[in-house]
């Protein structure tokens, strides 16, 4: 007897095993209609993405809230909402048109005003990311209410890249201006112009999107409703999958131990894409204030040490791809041809007996601590790999665990050896990858900052002249460039492009079809 | 034996009344020292719950960190922020988790629940087995019974709590497919309350005969050896050489009398009970007061930290006193003692 | 040596302690038996028991079940003894100055212990050890912290028995300083309960850091029985052997030494000892 039939017995089988009807008209052409169950875990604090930028507020809030543009995979602008745009050419001044008729869920209209409003008076206040883009807006002009004029005060390429719905949200001014934004009672309402509104939630339990009436997309959205589950366990979600109770995953959800077994659904289909903007980098941070690692040899020494395709199988297994320098291959200015570590214990041993670091008792050469990062078992067992690796060629791996508090403020205050890191590109190396490695970001206290210490005044400046030209060729080779120096200093170890597996149902048409994937309003989302 | 005077009475009424004000003043004062406890406790720790923010929000910088320190007090001098949250706690206002962007009584009000339902089915469970077999045991000593359940009781003391839930998990769930392996109701499902209550009984088998094993197999031995205690006394003797039932014997007389060393020490393990059901609730992903603490703990979120270990150590207190309840009530002769 | 005898003939005593003594055999062999590291990835993951070269199985990285088993002995007997030891001492101490002393403090000794008593001890190791650091030495600490009230109170009561007994008063009267007759009078005559509560208190320490580490607080560097469970939940589906034999290691310890504090209570204390 099984657990179906013996439920059966107690009689509670026939609610668990009834599918929940979906409600799908097929109208000509688009399938309209029909509800999207998901998850969101952990639950998120607030919806409103331009007050909190933690992961699960900003997969949900996508939905109720839009930015100016989107991006393809391949992280070329598309309308959002505004139809169109112009950059003039001294890259100075950004032009944006609206489409006509977009309206907030309150039903005022949503203008150049709002827009004006959102990017350079709330967003610089209360969104991190954003106040270090947006800061640079000299002037703010609406000639028209569909509209909007930007001037820098000096060039900045990345700026067009910038604009999607988790940098740059617009909020409603009628609601906001002149408000104190974090106790904004309004907050609650969550009150967007995106395609989905919030019509209930209950903490613990679930947020209930329904159908924005006035959305500016024709026949836009095509759903009617999103439900967002919150199941904090990771292995009720997996049961909540394979009993088909919901029809998508992203992030975490699933856990990656999981993705093998899960993949073998015959309704869900599993892909990595949509994470494209975000291109989660991950790689050994290694504090080059500290002796021996402030020698370039030893951190290569470590490059060579590391059997990154072996740990992709075992740790991860094998979703990540190598990383093979700073920038992600998912992202743009990526260059491929810089110098590689292959995997070879010999030449990691050569590196570091050319440093003068013999092996001592036991073999040991030198003894490292390694802060495991905090963020639950996958990262232990990373950093399981990494000592065992390194001890292979002599240098002493002692792992130190700790919790979030602890990490962040240790690695933060530069008072650790070694770490895992994992950060966000954001589209374009000036907005996710320079802040890693310029010495002007060498910021104690402050995470996601030049951590490591790492300082070459050449790096700096190849930096500085990418991120202000306004020519792609041009920065394309100031970015290989710089990619060639750092891969040969390695100030961090490189080790993968982080995958997240999202499971779609095979009836759900358009979820990932751009860079940001979940994080999208899903107003394109069908089912069949 | 169960005569009591009506002088007797009026006594018992006013000293069961001075051991209830004993155990509010005990009550209060464990509160406050608990409170005060863990406050430095937590406070000691490095880590900035600031930090823990900004960190998930994938950029961070001096003036969202100062924003979120002044948002939430954490600017002030450790000395204030003691004396405001004891303030509060007197005022049974737990705070505010920042990281939740809720009040932590409603996240303890949401977890107590499944939390009380565990440790409850687990405590009576463990108690009334445990009394069942260990009499068992005891009227049959020698017999072989009583040798299988002295090695049974023996095997279960000596096993891990999590150990034993997993291995339930991987016989019942993974092999016999029986009995859910996680969670706490089935989800994604409309039920009816009556549904939804078979369906939670469902799922709290396995997590309570978890946690109630190992309190089963202490008091299996204390009950068995408690019982052969009595067995010798001489108003048993007296009992048997009167011609009484042996049923009647053992439910009149040796029960009622034997139980009583059972129910002090399960008063005494209260505490280490509510410690179990940790580590059962990270088992069976339970969600309860366990998983909140340990979440909280990873988080760094010290209002909830402090306000789910103080409604623990209450919880304790609670089952003190119910323990001390039902003393009185199977032994009438017990003289009140003053709360100490 | 009439002790000795009695528990040689003890039989489940005797049980208890040729396992235990096979658990520290295997413990004092380990870096003979499986001179690797345990840590190392040997083979590879998921390798069911019986495999060539894993009798027990291999587990998500490839690491031994088996090496792992002898290596985290040592661990779990260490964190045993050693945090017994601490508990020992603070309840020791605090039992034999509330007996000793009497009165007032008594009452305050008392009042500390009760409060230990009444905040769920579990609770409290975790957060000892979540705020401190997950190290074998902060362990340590903490499931000394933790265990010592029983045998505070055990300590007092046997002090407040024996504290009115002639040859301590003798010793009294002579002038002896009260260290003094504590530790030549008094202790040497309560040292015998001490040790069977002290006996148990050891597989206790076991269990709690096996629970510490199957939570995830234990010390990373060092391979434990705990740890490799906590490590095998999430993957039982697939390897039911990474969690059953760590499982069984533990078991069959607690077990044993719990076995030997029974053999010892009785032929220790045969008039308080249970009636068989």
């Amino acid at each position: 007897m099984n657990r179906r039939e013996f439920a059966k017995l107690m009689g509670v089988s026939a609610v668990a095993l009834s599918g929940i009807p979906l409600g799908i008209t097929r109208a000509a052409g688009q399938t309209k209609g029909g509800t999207l169950n998901t998850i969101i875990q952990p639950e998120p604090p607030i919806l409103v993405t331009a007050l909190n930028q933690q992961q699960p507020t900003l997969t949900l809030g996508g939905k109720i809230y839009e930015s100016l543009l989107r991006y393809s995979p391949d992280l070329k602008p598309l309308p959002g909402l505004a139809q169109s745009w112009e950059v003039s050419p001294d890259g100075l001044t950004y032009t944006f048109k609206l489409f006509p008729g977009i309206t907030f869920h309150d039903g005022k209209p949503l203008t150049a005003d709002d827009v004006i409003f959102s990017m350079t008076k709330l967003l610089p206040e209360t969104h991190a990311r954003a106040r270090g883009i947006y800061s640079r807006i000299e002037k703010a002009d609406a000639p028209d209410p569909l509209t909007v004029v930007f001037k820098l005060k000096s060039t900045f390429a990345p700026f067009l890249t910038a604009l999607d719905c988790t940098t740059g949200p617009i909020v409603p001014k009628h609601i906001y201006d002149g408000t104190e934004y974090r106790k904004n009672p309004a907050n609650a309402q969550a009150i967007g112009s995106g395609p989905f509104k919030l019509k209930e939630w209950v903490k613990g339990s679930h947020v209930h999107l329904v159908k924005h009436e006035g959305y500016y997309r024709k026949d836009q959205p095509y759903l009617d409703e999103i439900i967002y589950r919150i199941i904090p366990d990771s292995a009720s979600r997996a049961v909540a999958l394979e009993q088909g109770k919901i029809q998508l995953t992203q992030w975490n959800d699933i856990e990656m131990f999981d993705v093998a077994r899960l993949s073998k659904l015959p309704n869900f289909e599993m892909t990595t894409k949509g994470y494209e903007y975000f291109a989660p980098h991950q790689w050994l941070e290694l504090n080059n204030r500290i002796k021996p690692m402030d020698d370039k040899r030893f951190r290569q020494a470590i490059a060579y040490a590391l059997d990154l395709k072996s740990m992709a199988q075992r740790v991860y297994f094998g979703l990540p791809k190598v990383a093979t320098g700073p920038v992600s291959s998912a992202t743009r200015f990526y260059e491929k041809d810089v110098k590689r570590y292959d995997y070879s214990l010999d030449k990691a041993k050569a590196l570091l007996d050319e440093m003068g670091l013999k092996p001592g008792a036991g073999g040991k050469r030198v003894t490292i601590k390694y802060l495991t990062p905090p963020y639950g078992e996958i990262y232990q067992r990373a950093a399981e790999f990494i000592r065992q690796s390194l001890g292979r060629v002599g240098i002493d791996v002692q792992i130190e665990n700790t919790d979030v508090g602890g990490w962040a403020e240790k690695f933060s205050n530069w008072d650790y050896e070694m770490t895992g890191n994992l950060v966000y590109q954001f589209g374009d190396p000036a907005l996710g990858v320079s802040r890693t490695y310029i010495s002007s970001n060498i910021k104690k206290g402050i995470l996601f900052s030049n951590t490591a210490g790492y300082s070459n005044p050449e790096v700096d400046r190849l930096f500085e002249e990418a991120a202000t030209s306004t020519s792609e060729a041009k920065r394309q080779e100031l970015y290989s460039q710089v990619q060639k120096i750092l891969v040969e200093d390695v100030p961090v170890v490189w080790m993968f492009e982080q995958a997240y597996p999202t499971f779609i149902d095979k009836r759900l048409k358009n979820v990932t079809t751009t860079a940001i994937g979940v994080h999208e309003s899903f107003s394109d989302v069908s089912f069949g | 034996m169960t005569a009591v005077s009506v002088d007797a009475k009026g006594d018992r009424v006013f000293a069961i009344a001075l051991a209830l004000a004993g155990w509010v003043i005990k009550f209060i004062a464990v509160v406050l020292v608990i409170a005060t406890f863990n406050f430095i406790l937590v406070h000691a720790a490095p880590g900035d719950p600031a930090q823990v923010i900004a960190g998930q929000s994938g950029a961070s910088d001096e003036k969202l960190l100062a924003q979120l320190r002044a948002e939430y007090g954490l600017d002030k001098p450790y000395p204030i922020q003691l004396a405001t949250y004891l303030k509060r706690v007197v005022t049974l206002d737990l705070g505010y988790s920042y990281r939740q962007q809720r009040t932590v009584a409603s996240l303890i009000l949401e977890r107590l629940p499944a939390t009380l339902l565990l440790t409850a089915t687990a405590f009576s469970l463990a108690l009334l087995s445990g009394i069942i077999l260990g009499t068992l045991a005891g009227v049959r000593a020698g017999k072989w019974s009583d040798t299988v359940l002295t090695v049974v009781s023996l095997l279960l003391y000596a096993t891990p709590v999590f150990w034993l839930g997993l291995m339930l998990v991987l016989l019942f769930s993974v092999q016999l497919d029986w009995l859910p392996a996680f969670g706490y109701v089935t989800i994604g499902v409309p039920m009816t309350a009556l549904q939804r209550m078979v369906d939670i009984g469902w799922h709290l088998i396995l997590p309570a005969v978890s946690l109630a094993a190992v309190y089963l197999a202490i008091y299996t031995r204390l009950m068995r050896s408690s019982v052969l205690d009595v067995t010798h006394q001489d108003f048993i003797k007296t009992a048997k050489a009167k011609g009484l039932k042996q049923g009647r014997i053992i439910i009149r007389h040796i029960l009622r009398n034997a139980m009583l060393p059972i129910v002090t020490v399960a008063g005494m393990q209260a505490g280490a009970l509510v410690g179990g059901a940790v580590v059962i609730e990270t088992v069976f992903a339970w969600p309860g007061l366990g998983r909140l603490i340990y979440d909280a703990l990873l988080q760094r979120d010290y209002p909830v930290l402090l306000g789910v270990f103080l409604v623990m150590s209450v919880i304790v207190i609670a089952l003190n006193l119910l323990t001390d309840a039902i003393y009185r009530v199977i032994d009438p002769r017990v003289s009140v003692r003053a709360a100490s | 040596m009439s002790t000795l005898k009695s528990f040689l003939r003890h039989p489940t005593g005797m049980i208890g302690l040729i396992v235990l003594l096979a658990v520290v055999l295997l413990a004092v062999t380990a870096p003979w038996l499986f001179p690797d590291d345990p840590w190392d990835m040997v083979g590879a993951p998921f390798q069911p028991p019986f495999s060539e070269g894993l009798w027990l199985g291999s587990d998500m990285l490839g690491r031994d079940v088996a090496a792992g088993i002898a290596h985290g002995a040592r661990i779990s007997l260490i964190i045993g003894v050693i945090s017994t030891l601490t508990s020992l001492v603070i309840g020791v101490t605090i039992g034999a100055t509330a007996g000793y002393f009497g009165g007032k403090v008594d009452e305050v000794m008392m009042r500390i212990t009760e409060l230990f008593q009444t905040i769920p001890g579990f609770i409290l190791a975790i957060l000892l050890v979540a705020t401190i650091g997950p190290k074998i030495s902060n362990i340590i600490f903490a499931i000394g912290i933790v265990s010592w009230p029983p045998l505070a109170r055990l300590t007092r009561a046997e002090f407040m028995r024996l504290r009115g007994r002639e040859f301590v008063q003798a010793a009294v009267c002579q002038g002896q300083r009260p260290l003094t007759v504590v530790l030549r009078r008094i202790l040497p005559n309560a040292i015998s309960p001490i040790i069977v509560t002290g006996s148990l208190a050891v597989a206790s320490a076991i269990l709690i850091e096996s629970a510490l580490s199957f939570m995830g607080l234990g010390d990373p560097n060092l391979m434990s029985w705990g740890f490799m469970i906590g490590a095998a939940r999430t993957v039982i589906r697939q390897a039911w052997w990474m969690s059953v034999f760590p499982g069984l290691a533990i078991l069959l310890t607690v077990l044993a030494i719990n076995l030997v504090g029974e053999g010892l209570n009785d032929t220790l204390n045969p008039r308080i000892s249970r009636k068989r």
